[in-house]
């Protein structure tokens, strides 16, 4: 995370075209000479929303009516606009990001933002980084500015507004940003840009140099936040897309790996090194991620979650072990990446001594258990219960996760006569009675076959809890009746008077 | 050479289950049921060992699906410890806690496990039954599925067995009884250390609905004899199987030879 006012180096990615680049890239048949642009209704016009640069080289530009824009260029490709889909996109290149970065931020409606403070040698330097992003952009068909700064919104202004992707240096973001031209480097709505340039005021400079009240009190604050946010003067922190993990390690793989033999062996290497991090800090593992980037350019995401905390690599591997198969490498992953999103603090020790097994130790036999429900809750739901006071039967047990302790029973709560079986769902019964609103059944026809009852209990009359239940969930009458074979059921009669139906709830024991 | 004599067809298997019920008699009139590290059933069964062997899986056949599943949470209530109860798909019938309680497994010892496939439910039943710290482990299968799919042959039952023999868990497989005669239900190949039938008896006039009665059978057991059918009732208030003393002259005559031999 960063401070403000703390010293960082920040990566603007500017996306022009993202809205036509994303039509064009869902559909790659339309011809790439002709003008596509996006519309949408506003109010009783229809307006142009987004144009791509061949119909912004014709003389087409956002907000026009579009009855004019085809008049203009009959042969005008368009489509509607989805700025909902324009924002997943860009949410969704944000996580991309995040292969450079664990802080990556999206600057709405068509930028992102990276804090690669200390990140950049990775790839061999800043200009590196930024090349590097700019070319895989492009491969996925996308269009982009960068620029990298010492402050994000000077570095946004500069990929806004330059076509050389400059990096700039730390310290002088009022000089850097100086020169630009207003409008766009401060984002202004195209009038207030206009007053200002009549004012005089083409440059972010000319702002600058003038006296900071009046500005406030003629052009608002919002105007004077923005220029000290360019100017470096105030620095507001990423919001970033995704919250950074507590623990990081990423592997860069040299040849793309394809088999479950290479991925495993990447694994292992990941667990290693994190768990020999959690070590050093003394946490131990409660929520961890696996991050496989794809070449072309589509992350995968694994997450397991332990019971208690864990660093033990074996353990953490056979977890992963269940779900590697749902990764799909297609043509390799080139980059994989474990993040620990959740840690607690660890004792050492405890995890050493899980080896010996056996009963006496109190400590042990509980990271051997939550070891156990770990592995069985990453294929099958595994749940611990909690007695709820309800008499109504669906609502007197909840589920709890597997490592909550269960709370006390309340007082009462088995003494109405329970089935030891319940059926998910009530089966539906034919059954006779001998009066309809009142009484046991007489016969019973269960599995295929009619069956007198020796004897049967009830009613006992449930009516639904009112301060929750939907009016019209109606009463039941419960019966426990006991057929002719000697087995024991819990059924209930439910429904409207005149036509009742007959439940199969449980089997009593 | 052994001196030939009237005796000499022994039945080895026979003597031993004898003397180990006389021993358990002896022995375990005083003592504290865990101690013994067997489960007891019920006094005056006579099972060799005092009962049924932790470490090990028992098949239970259950005639009526309630009967099955409450003399179960009996047995595993006496096992103490954490217990996993794992159902696998089919009809969606679920451990019922609130019945359960009645026959001592409380909610807060028990984790409940759904599987969709019947491998997964095999999978889960070997992981825990292989957990030192789990004190049991009960395998449903639905009843009413398809005939591959809750099978449990010979195979399947020795890596269980050999599963709960390394963890030291008690482990039962719960399934509907198919319908088979006795013979056949015994030599249905099986690595399980005993095998019992659960049917329900009517209720008493006694108890009502509140006190189940069960018929008990042990169709065979792994050194010992096979013996029953029994009658017994629960008694909730108690904790306790209690067996019916005048059980009728053919359960007598099983008992018997599931007593001495």
């Amino acid at each position: 995370m960063t401070e403000p006012g703390r010293p960082g180096r920040f990566l603007a990615l500017h996306l022009p075209d993202l809205a036509t680049d994303r039509i064009r890239r869902a559909e790659p048949g339309l011809p790439p000479g002709l003008p596509l642009a996006t519309w949408a209704s506003l109010g009783s016009r229809r307006l142009l929303l987004a144009v791509d640069p061949v119909a912004a080289a014709a003389g087409l530009l956002p907000g026009q009516a579009l009855a004019d824009a085809q008049a203009i260029m009959p042969a005008l490709l368009l489509r509607p606009a989805d700025p909902d889909g324009d924002a997943r996109a860009l949410h969704g290149l944000a996580l991309w990001a995040r292969r450079y970065t664990p802080i990556t931020a999206t600057d709405p409606p068509d930028g992102l933002l990276l804090d690669i403070t200390g990140c950049a040698h990775l790839l061999g330097g800043e200009a590196a980084l930024l090349r590097d992003a700019l070319a895989r952009l492009r491969r996925l068909g996308l269009a982009a500015r960068g620029a990298v700064a010492g402050a994000a919104a000077t570095s946004a202004a500069l990929a806004r507004t330059r076509a050389d992707n400059p990096v700039a240096v730390s310290g002088i973001e009022a000089r850097v940003a100086g020169p630009l031209p207003l409008g766009r480097a401060l984002r202004l709505p195209p009038a207030l840009a206009g007053e200002l340039s009549r004012l005089g005021l083409r440059q972010v400079q000319d702002l600058l140099d003038l006296p900071r009240a009046p500005l406030a009190r003629r052009f608002g604050q919002a105007v004077l936040d923005r220029l000290d946010a360019v100017a470096g003067r105030h620095r507001p922190p990423l919001r970033p897309a995704v919250p950074p993990p507590e623990l990081r390690v990423v592997r860069e793989l040299p040849e793309p790996i394809i088999t479950r033999a290479g991925i495993d062996a990447a694994l292992d290497q990941l667990l290693e090194a994190l768990c020999r991090d959690l070590l050093q800090a003394g946490l131990g593992l409660r929520r961890a991620m696996l991050s496989a980037w794809r070449v072309d350019g589509a992350v995968q995401e694994l997450v397991v979650t332990t019971s208690l905390p864990a660093r033990e690599p074996g353990h953490l591997r056979r977890l992963f072990a269940g779900r590697l198969e749902r990764l799909e490498p297609d043509l390799g992953f080139e980059r994989m990446a474990l993040e620990a999103w959740a840690t607690e603090p660890m004792a050492a020790g405890i995890q050493a001594g899980l080896r010996v097994g056996g009963r006496g130790d109190e400590a042990v036999a509980a990271v051997a258990l939550a070891q156990l429900l770990d592995r069985l809750g990453q294929r099958l739901q595994v749940q611990r219960v909690a007695p709820l006071a309800s008499h109504w039967p669906e609502h007197m047990v909840a589920a709890l996760a597997p490592q909550a302790a269960s709370p006390a029973v309340p007082a009462g709560w088995a003494a109405l006569p329970q089935p030891v079986l319940l059926l998910r769902r009530p089966a539906l019964l034919e059954a006779v009675a001998l009066l309809a609103e009142e009484g046991p059944p007489a016969l019973l026809c269960w599995r295929g076959a009619a069956h007198r009852l020796l004897q049967a209990e009830g009613p006992l009359r449930l009516e639904p809890e009112w301060w929750r239940a939907r009016p019209e969930v109606p009463r039941r009458d419960y019966y426990r009746v006991e057929l002719a074979s000697g087995t024991r059921l819990w059924v209930c009669r439910s429904g409207a008077a005149a036509a009742p139906r007959w439940l199969l709830h449980g089997h009593l024991p | 050479m052994p001196p030939a004599g009237p005796e000499v067809p022994l039945d080895q298997a026979a003597v031993l289950a004898a003397l180990r019920s006389r021993v358990a008699r002896l022995e375990g009139s005083g003592r504290a049921p865990q101690d013994l590290g067997a489960i007891p059933v019920c006094e005056g069964m006579g099972l060799p060992g005092g009962g049924l062997a932790r470490a090990a899986v028992h098949d239970v056949l259950a005639a009526s699906p309630g009967g099955g599943a409450a003399f179960c949470a009996v047995l595993l209530a006496r096992a103490r410890g954490t217990i996993l109860w794992i159902a696998c798909g089919g009809e969606g019938l679920l451990a019922w806690p609130p019945g359960l309680l009645r026959f001592g497994l409380a909610p807060a010892s028990l984790v409940l496990v759904r599987a969709e496939r019947w491998s997964d439910a095999l999978w889960a039943m070997e992981e825990a039954l292989r957990c030192p710290a789990v004190g049991g482990a009960l395998l449903a299968a639905s009843p009413g599925r398809a005939a591959g799919e809750g099978r449990l042959d010979l195979t399947a039952t020795r890596r269980l067995q050999l599963a709960a023999e390394a963890g030291g868990a008690f482990g039962l497989l719960l399934r509907p009884d198919a319908g088979l005669s006795g013979a056949e239900s015994r030599a249905e190949p099986s690595a399980a250390a005993t095998r019992w039938r659960v049917g329900s008896l009517p209720a008493g006039a006694a108890g009502g609905l509140d006190e189940p009665r069960w018929r008990l059978e042990l169709l065979r057991a792994k050194g010992g004899a096979p013996g029953g059918p029994w009658s017994v009732t629960w008694h909730a208030a108690t904790g306790r199987l209690q067996l019916e003393d005048a059980a009728p002259a053919p359960f007598r005559e099983g008992l018997a030879r599931g007593t001495a031999g």
